[in-house]
């Protein structure tokens, strides 16, 4: 595809669309909104960046580049680990939706909240503490308070409740979504005018899963109605440790498969390995020995699980079932599982939404990259265990951060890859890693969380050559331009 | 351009997270004020005067790392819209506060400042001007010289241990302050040498990145000062300056031990040695200078850490040393009889910057009155009466701000109101 730069014409066609102070090309700012890092390695600095306040304006600045074929890129108003949408080539318009930032609705019966692009985790935490303190919106877990809860929505990502309902994605109940043709579309319920968003599947097939999981390339979401889910206030974390990944794997889905009574009770259920600790603090101030993190009990391998319950009583039970499973897990393989006691602080700090806890990987070297991937759970050990290998061969400590999907019917494989994005050729070394990788879990059916642009993406539509035509048809129906974030998902 | 060269490695730890856009960025469920006016001070709430002014990225620290970026890659060239966006921040420091991978924040804006400058970007008018009044005058007010010291009713270059290093604002637009803290250290015994020789510290030089001119004042400073036991402040920036800067750009610790005057009268108190019988019977809140309380607290954490080998282990240890320099002025407040003391939501490492800050005043000062603007109301949430603070800057941006939002506030300087109270 051939597109065109952003012109002073253009320029000004934007400023009379949004208005004058919402419109900027100054060069620093556009390199301000570079993000390389944590989700990917590829960005570029925008032509103009603009802030759209209202769907009226959105629909009119895609009108606009559909028009004069100028790439849109939208980024959700933050961050779903890094920003969301990293501009690639071609540039073109970056659309900053962080002034889209309102909670429209919260419905306690249907139990949905709709909000818009920009609203915040930290915000809308503090929204529903003070206004209702018995819902809790599924704020991701480990993104930091700047992240979107629309951004980690329709990245699919992963929340705070994510063990026990699912992708973030399965919390979307509805879109309002606005296409380059200039249309709004609705999905789900919602589509049918009048309608509340309270069924996602709506009026016959539905269309809503093609603007998850997207990256900006089919729409710009200009509001989603996600669930919100209840929030007893009886809660704790357990953890259990073990020597190695495959014990962490086939307790905790034998806990998880007692879905009904105590898996639901479970809303969070991760683990990793030893390195998680010793990686958040710079390598040469930090024992890079396990026997330093042995001896204050930590054990090479962990999974945590997060309970929340209605009473003292539901929790005391839930904690007991579990405890009862681990040991009829120990008794039947003669495999060690010891209860790691965790200090109150450690409990009150794994329970903390939004938290913290995935930034500071940096800090190791100068750079991190989550590769995620989704894996059925019985495979996650195997994947720890490759992934592991190959991050020693390349230089990079072995770090694993694993989490249930639904019960363990799915895991999302979180590897940190802490590079040294300041040292020339690391960037290049990790590209190389994941080559590697994305080869072999290809090979073996695993899915690429947030396929990157050159490597994940190409190497999975290869081998998914209709599945990849029908979307590029699909998506030329409303961006017949393809203006959409173009070349970010290979579509094309 | 060497100062920034020399912070690569921790500037490319920026992962566009954004904790730096807000106050207890890690703190969702934090206790609070409630919502007053408004505003809602529970939880995590911003942080960042500039950001919170603009919205636009560059205008949060996350834009100002990436943007230091991409000059260390060549890819972008300092110019006069780079300036705009990155001396529009009052360096206050929230930023590394909130940042888990301890990005140097406030020394990494203060290097790319210096590399515009460098590079020959002019700068704004006034900013220009600070360094051009301090070559002519020492001072950045373009005052003489002369009158520097014209304040003192007492003898000048006074033989003693003991030097007060007075700062140019306190010298010659709040001399009141001057007054009151050379009377205060004569009260408790401890009469201060007032140098005429005493130049500007260099603050605003260091924060505008105007080098040069900031190295010859230190210097000269640094020469003046050494022969003393003792060098006490009033003013936040300055002993900023000498605590922080000095020994960063001299490469060498101070030759004599600074001490902030609220420092010094908490060590009375806590051994015992001062008691403050007079009542002040109002309700209290306190405002944070930055560059008293934040900044000095990071510069505890950055120098623990230098020497630490288990960032693990010793990371405790070190909140609890800033801690407890984040108290010391609470603690002075307490000791007064008669305060019924409140804090603010946003305070400590957290704290509401005023604003005034980074030469943001002097050059950006609608800028500073929107962030103090935002205090005043933050302080009035508390049921306050009086707002007490010790930073010259704080002082009158705070004073311009209850001026213009109509405040009933009352507003003190620490160091006069222990002046008031002590005989």
């Amino acid at each position: 595809m051939s597109y065109n730069p952003v012109t002073k014409d253009i320029i000004t066609a934007l400023k009379s669309i949004v208005g004058n102070e919402y419109v900027n090309d100054s060069v620093p700012m556009r390199y301000a909104y570079v993000s390389k890092g944590i989700m990917g390695l590829e960005s570029i600095p925008a032509e103009v960046i603009v802030r759209p306040r209202y769907v009226e304006e959105v629909r009119k600045i895609l009108v606009l580049a559909n028009e004069n074929k100028i790439p849109v890129t939208p980024v959700a108003g933050g961050l779903s680990g890094g920003f969301a949408s990293p501009l690639i080539s071609p540039s073109g318009i970056l659309l900053d939706l962080s002034r889209m930032d309102r909670i429209v609705e919260v419905d306690t019966d249907c139990r949905y909240m709709v909000v818009e692009p920009g609203v915040r985790s930290g915000t809308v935490w503090a929204y529903f503490r003070k206004h209702y303190p018995d819902w809790a919106p599924p704020v991701p877990d480990g993104a930091p308070p700047a992240a979107t809860v629309l951004g980690d929505a329709l990245e699919r990502g992963f929340s705070m409740v994510t063990g026990r309902y699912g992708p973030q994605a399965d919390m979307v109940l509805g879109a309002e979504v606005v296409v380059p043709t200039g249309d709004v579309l609705y999905t789900g319920s919602w589509a049918l005018p009048g309608a509340k968003p309270f069924y996602k599947w709506g009026l016959g097939p539905d269309i809503g899963g093609l603007f998850l999981g997207a990256q900006g390339t089919m729409g710009v979401v200009t509001k989603a109605a996600v669930k919100i889910v209840p929030h007893p206030h009886f809660k704790t974390v357990v953890a259990y440790g073990m020597d190695n990944p495959y014990d962490m794997q086939d307790a905790t889905l034998e806990v998880s498969k007692y879905e009904m009574g105590i898996a639901d009770h479970c809303v969070m259920v991760q683990g990793g390995n030893w390195p998680l600790v010793m990686t958040r603090w710079p390598e040469d101030k930090v024992p890079k020995d396990y026997e330093f993190y042995k001896k204050l009990g930590i054990s090479e391998w962990w999974m945590n699980f997060e309970i929340w319950a209605h009473s003292q009583e539901e929790l005391d039970f839930v904690c007991k079932r579990i405890d009862e499973i681990m040991k009829s897990y120990e008794a039947r393989t003669g495999h060690k599982l010891p209860q790691w006691k965790l200090h109150p602080k450690q409990i009150a700090s794994r329970l903390k939404k939004p938290n913290k806890i995935a930034i500071p990987y940096s800090l190791w070297n100068a750079g991190f990259l989550f590769i995620t991937w989704y894996t059925p759970w019985k495979d996650c050990a195997e994947f720890a265990e490759i992934y592991n290998e190959k991050m020693v061969k390349y230089g990079f400590p072995p770090v694993m951060w694993i989490a249930s999907i639904d019960h363990c019917r799915q895991a999302i494989c979180m590897p940190i890859v802490c590079f040294d994005a300041s040292k020339p050729g690391d960037v290049d070394k990790v590209q190389e890693l994941n080559r590697e990788t994305t080869e072999i879990f290809l090979d073996k059916g695993w899915v690429e969380y947030r396929p990157d642009p050159y490597v994940h993406a190409p190497m999975m539509y290869s081998r998914a050559k209709t599945y990849h035509e029908y979307l590029k048809k699909i998506r030329a129906i409303w961006d017949p331009n393809y203006i959409m974030h173009p070349g970010r998902l290979a579509i094309p | 351009m060497e100062r920034l060269q020399k912070m690569r490695k921790q500037i490319y730890r920026c992962i566009h997270c954004g904790a730096c856009r807000f106050a207890y960025s890690g703190e969702p469920d934090k206790e609070g004020l409630g919502e007053h006016g408004g505003v809602l001070y529970e939880g995590i709430v911003t942080g960042c005067p500039a950001g919170n002014k603009y919205k636009w990225e560059g205008f949060y620290n996350s834009g100002k790392m990436w943007m230091a970026r991409a000059v260390l890659e060549g890819e972008l060239e300092p110019s006069e819209e780079m300036r705009d966006i990155i001396f529009q921040c009052s360096t206050c420091g929230n930023c590394a506060a909130q940042c888990e991978n301890k990005i140097p924040t406030v020394d990494v804006i203060e290097a790319l400042r210096a590399a515009l400058v460098e590079k020959g970007v002019p700068l704004g008018a006034k900013s220009a001007a600070l360094s051009k009044n301090v070559k002519e005058k020492n001072n950045p007010y373009n005052e003489p010289h002369a009158e520097r010291t014209s304040w003192l009713k007492g003898e000048k270059n006074l033989k003693s241990k003991t030097a007060y290093f007075v700062g140019c604002t306190a010298s010659y637009r709040i001399k009141n302050v001057a007054e009151a803290t050379e009377r205060l250290f004569r009260k408790i015994g401890v009469p201060v040498a007032v140098l005429t020789d005493e130049v500007c510290c260099g603050s605003p030089l260091f924060r505008t990145g105007q080098l040069s001119e900031a190295l010859r004042v230190m210097n000269q400073n640094l020469e003046t000062f050494k022969k003393y036991e003792t060098v006490v402040f009033s003013c936040a920036g300055c002993y900023r300056t000498f605590k922080v800067d000095y020994p960063k750009y001299s490469g060498k610790p101070l030759p004599f031990k600074a001490v902030h005057t609220m420092e010094f009268i908490a060590d009375l108190m806590k051994q015992g040695k001062l008691k403050i019988k007079k009542e002040f019977k109002k309700i209290v809140t306190w405002h944070d200078p930055c560059h008293l309380t934040r900044h000095i607290a990071d510069d505890i954490e950055k120098r623990r850490l230098e020497e630490s080998n288990n960032w693990f282990m010793d990371s405790r240890a070190i909140e609890k040393e800033k801690e407890e320099w984040y108290e010391l002025p609470r603690y002075v407040l307490k000791q007064i009889p008669g305060v019924e003391f409140r804090e603010m939501y946003r305070i400590k490492e957290n704290t509401w910057c005023c604003g005034a800050g980074g030469g943001v005043k002097t050059q950006y000062p609608e800028l500073a009155m929107d962030a103090v603007i935002e205090r005043i109301k933050e302080a009035e949430a508390t049921g306050a009466q009086a707002i007490v603070t010790s930073c010259p800057f704080c002082f009158l941006n705070l004073r311009d701000g209850i001026k213009a939002t109509g405040s009933k506030l009352e507003l003190y300087e620490l160091i006069e109101l222990l002046d008031s109270l002590i005989d």
